[in-house]
């Protein structure tokens, strides 16, 4: 038997090439990778990408009653304006505005789609991040990658399609179920690629097993699982199992090589700031990610500021200022080596949290949750870099112009990697499911 | 060619939408012209070409616009005045004008539509077909749609002729024939009594259960071993799990702080319990959705509403309204799944679009528990029990009234505090609702009111934190005052989840944006009016609730309803051949598909409901069947291959992957480590060899080998597993330290079994794993392995600690694993000294722990500690107190015995008070800076929850009249303090680090994993990099006890283990045929 036959349909890391799902296929692929640089907290978007002056006018005073009322988390929706002391400029081409806590990312302006007029729907960590991650704020659907691998499959079989990393052990708010591939077979699921020198979880042969008796042993499960197979002719998923021992002995060899930055330049290393112990952590990452998407990995989502670090409740100013510097170098070093490498076409790299931040204050100097109005920006697979998209009210408080919501985003992504968001169904429990829950377009003009 | 809408639904809806208006001809030139407008512009986002009904609303029929949607009917036939489409697109307003995007539509185009709907909206005939021959079109329940086969009622079919005796097999039988096919001979019995063990107890037969039923000459020999399994108790805790899937049960909240819940597990012995005594099926379904209004005072009927708690629950939400909608939502959607089989959800936000389901029929279902209060103070006992309870408890309450009320007074400012900062972040509303009296509240109210106020309930859990200063050591005397009177009190008493009403009144679920009340009825398509009439309903005569859930309860037991009796027995069949006679377990509808054998389900329905809704008597029935008994292997497939690949006419059997529980419980089975004789009670870790059903099921916290095994998620309704195959399953079977353990269980229970005789054991082997005998080639293989492993030189790194009490464990929301440490462990780890660097400057010690008990006494349980030679050098320990410690129970402290300020040599006790609690993950540390001359030291405690974020790094700071130790020298003990089994550490230890000097809160490993110089030694316990080597450069590798870290040739990886752990790799063995 062909080891390429029984890939073919049991192996649910399904490779490109494999029959097209439902809502594939139609649309023209522009992306072909996506790298989701995810802000785990809700950072501020009046302090990064959208200036507001008035806020800075109204400071101290309650929020005008013009605006209506709102919940939050911590129930601030009272208290006094906060100011934003960032120094603002425009940048590139496009004159796009950036603050001072982000002077790399600015210098990639003109290849930059800021999207100013996100939307979401929960007010909670738990629930934003399961929506940002899945469309929905309850728990138990698929995660984008899942959906996205689910579709389109992955470029390399040696290596999981969908892959996260966070920049430290906190545990991310809800646990791996946000990567998790919720009513779709486990197969769908991302996996975590961990630091040190074992990335995937049982990546290594165990210590105390020679390099020998390893051998020994995959050759035995592979002629008992043969002999087992071979009973069963038709079975195909016995034919699975033998070639999953093969899968994993490739990934076992692949995986280590992707992880080892010890060929890459002085020059890449410094354009991630690798040099730096400030941005040495998302740095990594940040190369990391190209690495994996060089290789073919679809879906790769970093963590920054695991554990809800960005959630600036109190001390947005030292909060945000140490994130922005650890994340500000590698991320734009991430665009401009993918740039130059020509990557930057076919991979779509998307910037953003679970929500943003209100222009109310929360203990004097913090700000609490904000999802009715927030930035995210996307660059490279397609996107029209020097455009910005939506804008929020005169206070950073609702997007108000060309709002979209995470199902226009979500759609808006599958859109770039050519997956129809209504088209795409997966059957559970006889039910179509659709990876925006029946909602969302993409927005189409992000392409130009 | 899209298929033509049928005679009978066309009529239907003309009838319904349009009166005496009628449908006009079909060249009515202005109604093809307004559709084809509509079309042009509104299809695009309404209409089922699309796929989009963007607020509810459907405008591709007559039908659709006038049901209309979130906003009510869009379209009234002759009044354009009360056609909202109309007047949406009339608007100027942003969010309410139609079309959103795009040219607004011609003034001509709107006397077009104005002119139609005054002309009375007549549908033009080219246009009436339904969008796909299987899509319901809302707004209408036809006579095609009430026809389906699941809305009829059960009948019993006659059986077909035949010779065989079980009369499933007439059915299959008949079938076979019709198809042309022969289906293959009975299994071997030693395959048949290994697939009949798993399946009807989910465990493995043992070798001697095997031999007694291949031996035995009775002809009725396996109908005699099926009676056997399903009296076993293990058959309850099989059954079991798969209910528990489709009632999502989980044993915790699923939301940001996964939350244990420490009764769920009442619930979980009362479904096995009910599998176990045969309780009648309609009885089972009763106790679940209204034990209280049905059997009151029944214990177990009250554990059963357990079936109305297992949604998830976030406490860090304000926005309590939105929650409790979705909590309710959440039962809606799990009642369809599990009882009506119907896909209700998608009836939420619009009329179901393939099954006469409509909006209202959800609501209508939504309020049969809408006045539902979730409580946690309702117990599942009896009177008596109840009686003696409060005799105790009241005699406790005597005796401890001065030191509670003391209690009282000193928390009362910290209380009233608590309460005033949790309240004052709800919005206003919802603090209007919680400030108002009881009594004043309404249903809702109330309910709101409870909700908001768990999040206040769990401000007083944290209370003890914010008592502070003398306070705080008060507030811990008085609690060990108290707690000295433990003896006198009670047992906690059976506390069950559980739900009551808000009372009598009754709380009608509203259809939201449309605002229509609806009260309860069962779904329309069963009616004969159009939307279903209310449900009759009776009151209980106590007054405390609405009697709605029991309504619910009788209606679905009755015989006469269509999905109760079908969905029992189709699930029951999947259990048994893993597809059901219908493949959907949880969807009769269109969305599911027609049963393979539509007959037989009715008999088999129909059988079960005259048999007293018998359970066990029907699954007999099902694995006695010679369909059930096949073989896997047909000695001439082809035929049925080619005309039926599924199997759904069942020629063979299929062989199938085991689930995951399954998996597990298996492996442990093999080893000869599962605990067979729990067999209830509170829910252990995963990593406890019980059997799955009574493990934990921590949402956001999954066992590995169940994740990868594709266990569900716990959060819906899940009917059937997932079966796939993976690289990553397959490295966890290959490559983690737990597999790796299973196999050297099995091969120390073989080594015992069959000892000194390699083919005696590999033969032992097959029998425990497979139910057989080896082969001779396959004898001479496992013999080929053995003389090879034997023949490799071992590798250098074999750990002498896998041979001893360590067990690698991973730590939860931590990479990597960590070392598990029995309670009972006299060796703890060991590093040599630091004699390069002294203490001078003092210490700090860290870790990573899940303590899994403490102390009964008083005693210290051991984290890391250094003892001196003799009394002259003293000692520092770091651990957590026990339960009876004298000054504070379970929390961390550090002990040492050295020189102190004003020249003393003695002791310094630090307690701090930061409490640990059982079974959680943690990051802890101490960190020592030493008295001198300016004054006192100080000892920073750290403690942090893993599990949950919203948990701050907590520190508590205790003065120290400490100088220095003199330890420096000796040697490191971790988890343990010599051979003294009370100060053993229990749980797992995970990453300790041990540094000169006190650490900052920068420098602390929680924040900062980076190397630094002032590490003495830094044990991560990690298999690559050597599970007992110190990842710090200083060399300081770990020992065990007295026994070296070297090579060990009798204990860990030896060539049986090896063959052990391969074969538990093995297709057979994750199998059955």
């Amino acid at each position: 038997m062909a080891f390429s036959d029984l890939l073919a349909k049991d192996i649910v890391v399904p490779a490109a090439g494999t029959p097209l799902q439902p809502g594939v296929g139609a649309i023209k692929p522009r992306a072909k990778s996506v790298i989701f640089l995810f802000m785990e907290g809700g950072p501020s978007q009046m302090d990064l990408y959208d200036p507001k002056p008035l806020l800075n006018k109204l400071a101290g005073q309650r929020l005008p009653e013009s605006f209506g009322s709102v919940i939050t988390a911590m129930g601030e929706s009272k208290s006094p304006l906060l100011a934003s002391k960032r120094e603002w400029k425009q940048y590139g081409q496009s004159g796009q505005w950036f603050s001072d806590w982000i002077p790399h990312i600015a210098s990639c302006s003109d290849d930059l789609a800021v999207i100013r007029s996100c939307k979401a729907d929960g007010i909670n960590h738990s629930a934003g991040v399961c929506q940002m991650n899945t469309g929905s704020i309850l728990a138990g659907k698929p995660s984008l990658g899942s959906w996205i691998n689910y579709g389109i499959g992955s470029e390399n079989r040696n290596l999981p399609a969908f892959i996260v990393m966070q920049d430290n052990q906190s545990s991310v708010i809800n646990g791996p179920r946000n990567w998790g591939a919720g009513f779709m077979p486990a197969g769908y699921q991302g996996v975590r690629l961990t630091g040190g020198s074992e990335p995937i979880p049982n990546l290594n042969t165990p210590e105390a097993v020679s390099a020998d008796l390893q051998k020994s042993k995959l050759q035995l499960i592979h002629g008992v699982n043969k002999d087992f197979a071979a009973r069963y002719p038709d079975r195909s998923e016995l034919g699975a199992r033998l070639a999953s021992y093969e899968m994993a002995a490739r990934m076992q060899a692949e995986a280590p090589g992707v992880v080892d930055l010890t060929g890459e330049t002085e020059a890449t290393r410094t354009l991630y700031g690798l040099d730096d112990k400030t941005t040495e952590g998302m740095g990594r990452l940040c190369l990391l990610s190209r690495r994996m998407v060089e290789q073919g990995v679809r879906f790769v989502q970093i963590y920054h500021g695991a554990g809800s670090k960005w959630d600036a409740h109190s001390k947005i100013e030292s909060n945000h200022a140490g994130l922005c510097a650890s994340m500000d170098k590698p991320v734009a070093g991430l665009l401009k080596d993918l740039k130059a490498r020509g990557l930057l076409e076919d991979t779509l790299v998307v910037w953003g949290g679970e929500f943003g931040r209100t222009p109310m204050s929360e203990k004097g100097d913090g700000r609490d949750h904000n999802p009715t109005g927030f930035t995210m920006w996307m660059a490279g697979g397609g996107v029209q870099g020097g455009q910005t998209i939506g804008s929020t009210d005169d206070l950073g408080l609702r997007a108000v112009d060309t709002p979209l919501h995470v199902h226009d985003l979500h759609a808006t992504i599958l859109w770039l990697l050519g997956i129809d968001n209504m088209g795409l169904t997966y059957r559970y429990k006889g039910r179509p499911e659709r990876p925006t829950q029946n909602e969302g377009e993409p927005y189409k003009k992000i392409v130009g | 060619m899209p298929p033509r809408l049928s005679i009978p639904l066309v009529l239907a809806l003309a009838g319904f939408a349009a009166g005496t208006a009628s449908v006009q001809a079909a060249d009515n030139a202005q109604a093809e012209q307004a559709v084809a407008l509509l079309e042009a512009r509104c299809f695009k986002c309404h209409s089922h070409s699309a796929g989009k009904n963007k607020g509810g609303l459907v405008m591709d029929s007559l039908a659709g616009l006038t049901t209309g949607g979130d906003g009510g009917a869009a379209l009234l036939p002759g009044d354009p005045s009360k056609s909202l489409f109309l007047q949406n697109i009339l608007s100027v307003d942003p969010d309410v004008m139609m079309p959103p995007k795009g040219e607004r539509l011609t003034k001509d185009e709107v006397a077009l539509l104005t002119a139609w709907v005054q002309a009375g909206a007549a549908w033009p005939q080219s246009r009436t077909r339904a969008p796909a021959a299987d899509r319901y079109l809302p707004g209408t329940i036809g006579a095609k749609e009430k026809s389906w086969w699941a809305y009829q009622p059960v009948k019993r079919p006659d059986l077909p002729a035949g010779q065989a005796r079980n009369p499933i097999d007439r059915f299959i039988d008949a079938r076979l024939t019709q198809e042309g096919l022969t289906a293959s001979g009975e299994a071997d019995r030693a395959v048949l009594i290994r697939r009949v063990t798993f399946d009807a107890t989910g465990l493995p037969p043992t070798p001697e259960a095997v031999a007694a039923f291949v031996g035995d000459r009775d002809p009725l020999a396996y109908e005699k071993l099926v009676d056997r399994l399903l009296a076993s108790p293990a058959y309850g805790q099989r059954m079991a799990r798969a209910w528990l899937d489709l009632v999502r049960y989980a044993d915790s909240d699923g939301y940001r702080i996964d939350d244990f819940r420490p009764t769920a597990w009442r619930y979980r012995d009362y479904v096995i319990k009910a599998y176990n005594e045969n309780k009648p099926y309609d009885r089972f379904v009763q106790e679940q959705l209204a034990g209280d209004e049905l059997f009151p005072g029944d214990p177990d009927a009250l554990t059963a509403l357990g079936y109305l708690r297992h949604w998830i629950y976030e406490y860090n939400n304000r926005d309590v309204r939105g929650q409790w909608e979705n909590i309710l939502n959440d039962i809606t959607d799990t009642t369809g799944d599990v009882f009506l089989g119907a896909g209700m959800q998608c009836a939420r936000c619009h009329d179901h679009k393939f099954d006469p389901l409509l909006q209202r029929d959800y609501y209508a279902l939504r309020s049969f528990f809408n006045n539902t209060l979730p409580v946690e103070d309702r117990i599942a006992w009896t009177d008596p029990a109840a009686a003696e309870h409060a005799r105790r408890l009241a005699s406790w309450e005597r005796k401890t009234q001065a030191i509670r009320d003391e209690i009282a007074a000193l928390e009362k400012t910290y209380r009233e505090t608590a309460t005033q900062k949790a309240i004052e972040i709800f919005p206003d509303d919802v603090q209007a609702m919680i400030l108002k009296p009881a009594a004043q509240r309404t249903p809702y109210e109330q309910q709101i009111a409870a909700l908001a106020w768990r999040q206040v309930d769990y401000e007083y859990g944290r209370l003890d934190r914010s008592i502070k200063g003398a306070d705080s050591v008060k507030h811990a005397d008085l609690k060990r005052q108290l707690a000295e009177h433990d003896q006198l009190k009670p047992a906690e008493p059976p506390f069950v989840l559980s739900v009551r009403e808000t009372g009598a009144q009754g709380l009608d679920a509203v259809i939201p944006k449309k605002n229509t009340v609806v009260p309860p009825a069962f779904l329309t398509v069963l009616s004969a009016q159009y939307p279903a009439e209310p449900a009759k309903i009776t009151p209980p005569a106590d007054g405390t609730s609405t009697g709605r859930r029991a309504a619910l309860a009788r209606w679905l037991t009755d015989q006469s309803n269509p999905f109760t009796a079908r969905l029992a027995m189709n699930r029951l069949w999947q259990l048994s051949f893993r597809r059901g006679l219908t493949p959907y377990a949880s969807d009769l509808g269109r969305l599911g598909e027609p049963p393979s054998h539509p007959e037989l389900l009715d008999w088999l329905a129909a059988e079960f409901m005259s048999k007293g809704w018998d359970q066990k008597a029907l699954h007999r029935l099902i694995l006695t069947s010679a369909a059930y008994r096949r073989s896997s292997s047909h000695p001439a497939p082809q035929a049925g291959q080619l005309k039926d690949p599924q199997n759904a006419w069942l020629w063979r059997f299929q062989p199938q992957r085991l689930e995951a529980e399954q998996i597990r419980d298996a492996l442990f089975a093999a080893g000869g480590d599962l605990q067979a004789d729990k067999q209830n009670g509170p829910s252990v870790v995963y990593s406890e060899p019980t059997r799955s059903i009574f493990t934990r099921i921590m949402r956001n916290n999954r066992d590995p080998l169940a994740d990868v095994f594709d266990a569900p998620q716990w959060f819906n309704s899940a009917s059937s597993r997932d079966v796939t195959t993976t690289p990553i399953q397959s490295l966890l079977l290959l490559n983690s330290p737990f597999m790796l353990k299973r196999g050297e269980a099995l091969a120390a229970r073989l080594t015992k079994e069959a000892p000194g005789d390699d083919a005696a054991q590999v033969r032992r082997l097959y029998q425990v794993l497979f139910a057989r005998l080896p082969t001779a080639p396959e004898a001479a293989q496992a013999a080929k392995f053995l003389q090879e492993v034997r023949a490799q030189k071992p590798t250098a790194a074999v750990s002498a600690a896998l041979a001893n009490d360590f067990q690698p464990e991973k730590v939860p929301f931590r990479d990597g694993q960590g070392a598990h440490l029995e309670s009972s462990h006299r060796k703890p780890f060991l590093a040599s000294g630091a004699t390069e660097v002294d203490l001078a400057r003092g210490f700090t010690i860290e870790a990573v722990i899940v303590p899994r008990t403490v102390s009964d006494t008083g005693s210290v349980r051991v984290i890391a500690a250094q003892v001196g030679k003799g009394k002259a050098d003293g000692y520092w320990q770091f651990g957590v107190t026990g339960q009876k410690s004298r000054r504070a129970p379970r929390v961390l402290v550090l002990q040492a015995f050295g020189p102190l300020l004003g020249d003393d040599f003695g002791e310094a006790v630090h307690f701090s008070g930061l409490r640990i609690e059982m079974n959680k993950p943690y990051y802890v540390a101490a960190a020592v800076r030493y008295a001198d001359k300016n004054g006192p030291g100080e000892v920073t405690f750290s403690l942090k929850d893993l599990a949950n974020d919203d948990e701050p790094l907590l520190h508590d700071r205790v003065t120290t009249r400490l100088t220095g130790v003199r330890t420096a020298p000796q040697t490191i003990q971790l988890g343990g303090k010599g051979t003294d089994a009370e100060s053993s550490f229990h749980g797992v230890l995970d990453d300790l680090r041990f540094s000169a000097g006190p650490l900052n809160d920068q420098a602390l490993l929680y924040a900062n994993e980076d190397r630094r110089p002032d590490t003495l030694g830094f044990w991560r316990f990690e298999n690559k990099s050597g599970t007992l080597s110190d990842s710090s450069g200083k060399g300081r590798d770990l020992a065990v006890g007295a026994v070296k870290a070297a090579p060990d040739a009798k204990g860990g990886a030896t060539p049986l283990a090896a063959l052990c752990h391969a074969l538990l790799n093995s297709s057979e063995f994750l199998y059955v045929e």
